[in-house]
């Protein structure tokens, strides 16, 4: 296909070609065409259907307020749905289809709905829909589904990547058109850091699709020559491509770059680039944008805003007809037909609004063939260019819920009170309608700002521009007019809809906004939002101040999900954490599970077994038996030190502290503030004013910040200190009968008998010829235990260690199901019994709540709710059939009782399969539980389908009196 | 004496990392040592006095770190400094304490952090993928801690375009991957 529509002049590359497909269509188009353009160029009008009638629809716009040419972009998994064409850059290879119809384009068998439209019109889900109320799953929404949406998504993972960055700059220019590259000028040359950003690829704004002059010469001269400056300038970064979609608190802004979108191949760099700019201030210079006139049949292919007809034509070089009508309201929309008869095009009607002059209807399914005018005539055209004035673009200043306010001079909403705080606005979206005016204003603001920023450097001139005439008065929409007057292209909204809203009742603009949907979707409604609120105010007989508008929230522009989640996708979806003796592990079968961001070895595979079951109980055993080595490094450890560290960990702890001997370790409950038990561990006391504490794995952080909150903001007046040690020193449970063998051959000079060394005993020694370590005499498993620790960068090296010791002992390594195995069998709380709900009481350690000191949580734990005698206990439970497994989660009942939350009893929080008993074993909060030794409940499980009895016992499955721990 | 034949060697988190991405370098700084000085309540001037007599080192403020002969101090709370200097054996707790005294509370904190050292002409570009703060006004030795990809960090300003970064040793790899990949991503 030959570019037949293409004229001369224009920013494109002629030198270059570049090829595209277009439906499957070969086509060709230049170095600085969009998509748009280039379909333009080559004659195309029809590129899409509309949302819901599908109708046949053109290029409307030349930016990114295009409601109409929405496209599916590449092919396979990158395609992307709902690109505007008039944003997308051309580059070689670029294929490109249309959507939202059934059959081809140019035969969409969902065109019926525009012969179903007067049963369409606004609200008629809501009327529709209602009965029969079996209808709506079975049949409605099924086909509601089917047929609702734009484009489609490939159904594939985005093989793209994304990612995000930070900015910092004294001031944000936001738009870089005539205004943005006036005060950029101002500020850069004064000194100050700037960044302005634009989401054109090129800079310029209307400069380059106007014939306006600045400084004598063309606009879009003054304009290279503008970027030209600005580019030599250290303190100024330029960005193109790039959206300011947001602004946030403490003057962050929001942006997307589209970093590769324009390439064909991103040669593995990100596709987008989502950055957090930091500001001092920011000055938005976002211009305007052009609104339609509301008139029979205003929707079809060729009908297109007046300034888009400009910029194809004077930018592009690219004529979006041969014989063009102009229908305008103002000033500005005459020099369209100046800039097409320059180019040589037939303008083949001028209709001024302001002399009673209106188009009535239009004629031509797929493609413009003819208008008829108000005064009789009908008039065959391929284009008519609209223009129904400029709206300020004021969307980022209402972020902060800031409102517009109506300006009844040029017919616009403009920056009211409320702007993000460090806002200044200048230009065409500050109601600056004229170039003269713009460059003025915003060199003035870019100077004033740098100024106040402190820089002192020259500001310069202001550049001069032609001071052109803008007289816009108010014209909405032709009331005479009978066929259908479109309002909100995208979501195809007519004046009848916007009209049917007021009489429906539907009169407050957000509710205007919900009825008929105008507004919504990814253009937002930026050409037509003016005209609706116009038609409902005149409905209801108030103004357009009194009628109000909607507000604007981010984002100005739609951003990829990709592009907020950046980096974090799949396993990077957040960092990893691995032990010290992850790689050992690794080389020795571990399978690893994920805790919290840890990776811990659940259980090592030995050859011979077949399921993990398999594997735990011979490592459970095999502790019980020998000697088991467990890495538990992700337990949290905290450095406290200081005169009063005693003191303060009397007071985090419920149970007491102040006289823990040096060399001593202490098992140690934490309340919340509530008095609800959250965290337990155990803490040694390496000198009278050094203590280490150990949290679990889950709550490592959260204890740490909880006593950084109490020692900085509750008591300052303490002398203690903190420091987490967690990632810092490999730690080791070594368990089981021949544990204080195998050490006895590791660490060096140390009695490890049960008289120099006992239970909860603690020391700082060296193991294996000197190698700095910590011992502490603490069990998980109820067996005679130690937890060794090594700095870090041994733990691979002391695992390995470790395991040559243990050989002639058989010692095993044993993963975090077996230690879960060994703590059930012992009677150990973990997790799934501290679940944010229990009290001291409920776990049986009620006596470790203090009363003769004050303790965060020791006060609310004493309320009576939570010391009722009948009140969970955690007990024991052993199946009455030793060959049932128990399940996790089943709820206790009295037998014979009715299977009801009213008879429930409690529940079963853990359970295991206990080798060395032989039969499965569980723990659970039972109502009365302690008094209940011996008796017999069901465990009921609806959804495991289990009900079986099972008998109460103690926690302790094993060693009740602790004689194997302390031996 | 463990009566085994047997002595542990330290194993670097990153096994010694030297990754060259385009004309940068990012360099795994196993040969450093970091040690947590606590201020005891009250106890400003004697930990000024003992750094200043131990090394001739000042008390850091919190945006700059200071550096006297090889050793840096990095301010990272009201009352706690780090001290980071090369020290290979793991006795750098007893080597910081029995400079100071009594004057603080100190803690072994070598292998609670992996420290990265970057390099190159690309680098500011890569930290503005990966940093949040504004690096390129940082002073000579400015130091800050923050938080890069999820992950707790520490990024102090060597030198032009040099830069140290700390994080958490457990998730070391996960740390080296995004700063390779901050590189990678914006190297030509």
């Amino acid at each position: 296909m030959t570019q037949s529509h293409r004229i001369d002049g224009g920013q494109i590359d002629r030198s270059r070609s570049l090829k595209f497909e277009w439906n499957g269509k070969k086509m060709a188009g230049h170095p600085g065409d969009t998509l748009a353009s280039a379909l333009i160029a080559n004659g195309v009008q029809l590129v899409g259907r509309s949302f819901k009638y599908h109708r046949p629809r053109g290029i409307f716009s030349a930016g990114s307020e295009e409601p109409n040419a929405l496209v599916q972009l590449r092919k396979g998994a990158a395609q992307e749905p709902n690109t505007r064409a008039t944003t997308v850059e051309l580059f070689e290879g670029l294929a490109a289809t249309s959507q939202n119809h059934r059959g081809s384009l140019e035969w969409d068998l969902m065109a019926a709905n525009d012969l179903l439209a007067r049963f369409l019109s606004a609200g008629f889900y809501y009327k529709t829909f209602m009965w029969p109320k079996a209808f709506w799953e079975k049949l409605y929404e099924p086909v509601i589904r089917a047929s609702a949406g734009l484009g489609n998504l490939s159904g594939q993972a985005d093989p793209d990547s994304y990612d995000h960055g930070y900015l910092h700059c004294d001031l944000l220019i936001i738009g870089a058109g005539p205004a943005g590259l006036a005060a950029a000028l101002a500020a850069g040359r004064s000194g100050a850091r700037v960044i302005l950003a634009d989401e054109d690829f090129v800079m310029g704004g209307r400069l380059n699709a106007e014939t306006h002059e600045v400084d004598g010469q063309p606009g879009a001269d003054w304009a290279a020559a503008a970027i030209a400056e600005l580019s030599a300038m250290d303190n100024v970064r330029l960005m193109t491509r790039t959206t300011v979609y947001g602004s946030y608190d403490h003057g962050i802004y929001g942006a997307l770059e589209r970093v590769t979108d324009h390439l064909a191949d991103a040669a593995g760099k990100p596709r987008q680039v989502l950055w957090r700019l930091y500001t001092q201030r920011a000055l938005l210079t976002a211009g305007a944008t052009e609104r339609s006139i509301g008139f029979g049949n205003n929707d079809r292919p060729g009908i297109m805003l007046a300034g888009a007809v400009r910029a194809y034509v004077n930018r592009f070089g690219a004529a979006p007809g041969r014989r063009v009508a102009v229908f305008t309201n103002n000033e500005d929309g005459l020099r369209t037909a100046e800039d097409l008869k320059a180019k040589g095009i037939e303008v083949a009607a001028v209709v001024d609004a302001r002399k009673g002059e209106y188009v009535l209807n239009t004629v031509g399914r797929r493609g413009l063939k003819s208008i008829t005018l108000s005064t009789g005539p009908t008039i065959p055209i391929d284009c008519l260019a609209v223009s129904g004035g400029w709206s300020p673009n004021v969307h980022l200043t209402c972020h902060h819920r800031g409102r517009p306010v109506w300006r009844d001079d040029i017919a616009g909403f403009v920056p009211g009170e409320g702007l993000p705080p460090g806002m200044t606005v200048a230009g065409a979206a500050n109601g600056a309608m004229t170039l003269a005016a713009a460059l003025n204003k915003a060199h003035e603001a870019g100077a004033s700002l740098a100024s106040a920023l402190g820089a002192k450097g020259n500001a310069g001139d202001a550049p001069t521009g032609s001071d052109e005439n803008f007289d816009a008065t108010p014209f909405w929409y032709v009331a005479d007019s009978k066929p259908r007057a479109w309002v909100d292209l995208q979501n195809d909204v007519t004046s009848k809809d916007v009209k049917q809203s007021h009489q429906e009742g539907f009169r407050a603009v957000e509710h205007l906004k919900r009825y008929t949907t105008l507004g919504m979707a990814t253009d937002q409604g930026k050409t037509s939002n003016i005209l609706g609120l116009a038609i409902m105010a005149e409905a209801s007989g108030k103004t357009i101040p009194e009628t109000g508008t909607t507000i604007f929230r981010p984002p100005y522009n739609p951003v990829a999900v990709g592009a907020f989640a950046g980096r974090a996708r799949g396993k990077e979806f957040r960092p990893t954490r691995l032990t010290p003796s992850h790689h050992w592990a690794k080389e020795n079968g571990a399978d690893f599970v994920e805790t919290g961001m840890w990776l811990r070895a659940q259980w090592f595979k030995r050859s011979g077994e077949k399921g993990w079951r398999d594997s735990v109980d011979r490592e459970a055993a095999a502790v019980r038996k020998s000697v088991g080595i467990c890495d538990v490094t992700t337990l949290g450890k905290i450095d406290i030190q200081g005169r009063d560290a005693a003191e303060f960990l009397n007071r985090i702890y419920s149970n007491p502290f102040l006289k823990l001997p040096v060399g001593k370790v202490r098992y140690g409950l934490m309340l919340r503030e509530d008095g609800v038990a959250y965290d337990d561990g155990t803490t040694a006391r390496l000198t009278e004013t050094h203590f280490v504490m150990t949290t679990t794995t889950a709550n490592a952080v959260t204890v740490f910040r909880n006593m950084e909150f109490a020692r900085q903001c509750l008591w300052p007046d303490l002398d203690v200190h903190l420091i987490s040690t967690t990632d810092g020193w490999a730690q080791f449970a070594v368990a089981g009968p021949n544990s204080r063998a195998l050490l006895q051959k590791v660490v060096d000079d140390l009695d490890l008998s049960n008289d120099a060394f006992p239970f909860m005993a603690c020391t700082e020694c060296t193991v294996f010829g000197g190698t700095p370590a910590r011992l502490f005499r603490i069990s998980f498993s109820g067996e005679l235990a130690y937890e060794v620790a090594v700095p870090a960068r041994y733990g691979d090296a002391m695992m390995r260690g470790l395991m040559a010791a243990g050989e002639e002992f058989d010692a095993v390594p044993y993963g975090t199901e077996a230690l879960g195995v060994l703590r059930i069998e012992k009677g150990h709380a973990a997790g799934n019994e501290l679940n944010g709900q229990t009290s001291a009481q409920n776990l049986g350690l009620g006596g470790m709540v203090s009363q003769k000191k004050d303790a965060i949580g020791t006060k609310l734990s004493t309320r009576p709710e939570m010391n009722r005698d009948d009140d969970l206990r955690l007990v024991g439970f052993r199946p009455k059939d030793k060959s049932i497994l128990l399940t996790a989660g089943a709820h206790f009942l009295n037998p014979g009782d009715p299977e009801d939350m009213a008879h429930d009893q409690g529940w079963m929080t853990s359970v295991a399969y206990s080798p060395e008993l032989g039969h499965s074993v569980g723990l659970g909060y039972l109502k009365q539980g302690s008094e209940r030794m011996g008796e017999t409940v069901r465990a009921y499980s609806p959804v495991r389908n289990q009900d079986i009895l099972v008998e109460v016992c103690s926690v302790h499955h094993i060693d009740p009196e602790g004689v194997r721990q302390r031996g | 004496m463990a009566d085994l034949d047997f002595t542990l060697t330290a194993t670097p988190l990153l096994g010694g990392a030297k990754h060259q991405i385009g004309e940068n370098q990012i360099v795994e700084r196993d040969d450093l040592a970091l040690v947590s000085v606590a201020i005891p309540l009250g106890g400003d001037a004697a930990v000024a006095k003992a750094l200043k007599s131990g090394w001739g080192l000042t008390v850091p403020e919190p945006t700059v770190s200071s550096v006297a002969q090889d050793i840096r101090a990095i301010r990272t709370g009201p009352d706690q400094l780090i001290l980071v200097f090369p020290h290979t054996t793991p006795d750098a707790r007893a080597f910081v304490q029995a400079k100071i005294g009594e004057a603080g509370y100190t803690t072994d904190q070598t292998d609670v952090w992996v420290v990265l050292e970057i390099s190159g002409s690309d680098t500011l570009a890569a930290l503005e993928r990966l940093c949040p703060l504004d690096v390129a006004r940082f002073a000579k030795g400015g130091s800050a801690r923050t938080v890069m990809e999820h992950m707790g960090a520490m990024i102090v300003h060597l030198s032009g375009d040099r830069f140290l970064l700390l994080s958490a040793s457990s998730s070391a790899q996960s740390f080296l991957h995004a700063v390779e990949l901050s590189y990678r991503y914006v190297t030509g």
